[in-house]
């Protein structure tokens, strides 16, 4: 009388399982990135003038706020890296040193910083390699962000909002050993690795 | 050795940086005795062992540096604040902005 079915599994399905290889690095370009630091005193009215801006909440705890063409992640106490789309936004830290005039110091970064995606069921299997926080969803949920550092580089890392991808910045001086720690640690997912 | 960071929460040691004693102030290069007071300052440290007060620096992290204290003796930390925040709470007993 059971309404059970049973269907047969291969003994080797798992290994069909294609989110055994279900990571994907790409190199993240075209950005142009600004530092931001509040001036002494100014952190609210910075906030204000940001919002009025653009639209967004300066976060005050390490999160990213992404607004419709720029997002500002965390980047320590009364700190932010600034991230627009360098190729309609050429003059980024420029413009936007003007409009925060009297209120932060701006300065660019879009040279000095070089960022990586991660994404995938196995993205947290990688990190977790060298990175020493816990990257847990109920830890690290959607939108945190953190400096830290991985395979002893210092990055600093954010998980989007919206679509579940890992971005890591880290010097640019460190840029190939980086990369090089993020391949291999991502090796035995059998990774998609793109520009 | 796990420190909690006010601003990015609990991380581990290797994130840090021991700077020292969060007890004394530097004086007053200045000062009347400030040659005394500077030796003082160098050289005359306690060395408790029990609960202290430290310096401690976010160097992989958010860069802050911390007044942690700390049980010498088990490594247990009973509070961390921002060193911003302990020298303002100075400023304002001294009298001061
Ligand atoms: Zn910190």
């Amino acid at each position: 009388m059971s309404s059970l079915t049973l269907t047969p599994t291969n003994a080797l399905a798992s290994a069909l399982n294609s989110s055994r290889s279900s990571v994907a690095i790409a190199v993240l370009d075209g950005l142009s990135i600004a530092h931001v630091a509040a001036r002494k005193g100014q952190s609210a009215a910075l906030a204000a003038r940001v919002k009025e801006l653009f639209g967004v909440t300066l976060s005050q705890t390490p999160r990213i706020a992404t607004g419709s063409n720029v997002s500002f992640v965390w980047a320590g106490p009364d700190q932010w890296l600034a991230m627009a789309r360098a190729d309609t936004n050429p003059d980024f830290e420029r413009d936007l040193r003007g409009k925060l005039e009297g209120l932060a110091s701006v300065a660019d970064q879009t040279d000095a910083r070089a960022l990586a995606t991660v994404r995938g069921p196995n993205a947290r299997h990688v990190l977790a390699k060298g990175v020493p926080i816990d990257l847990h969803p109920k830890a690290f949920p959607a939108g945190s962000a953190a400096i830290t550092h991985a395979s002893h580089i210092g990055v600093l890392m954010w998980l989007s909002e919206a679509d579940d991808t890992f971005t890591l910045a880290c010097p640019r001086s460190y840029a190939s050993s980086f990369w090089n720690w993020l391949t291999e640690s991502a090796v035995e997912f059998s990774p998609a690795v793109g520009e | 050795m796990r420190i909690s960071c006010p601003y990015c929460g609990e991380r581990s040691l290797d994130e840090y940086l021991y700077i020292g004693d969060a007890t004394v102030t530097r004086p007053d290069p200045a000062g009347a005795n400030a040659q005394a007071d500077f030796y003082k300052y160098a050289y005359e440290r306690t060395n408790p062992a029990g609960a202290h007060k430290e310096l401690w620096y976010h160097s992989a992290g958010c860069h802050a540096w911390l007044v942690v204290e700390r049980d010498t003796r088990t490594h247990e930390i009973s509070s961390v604040e921002t060193a911003k925040d302990v020298a303002l709470k100075r400023n304002v007993a001294k009298g001061g902005a």
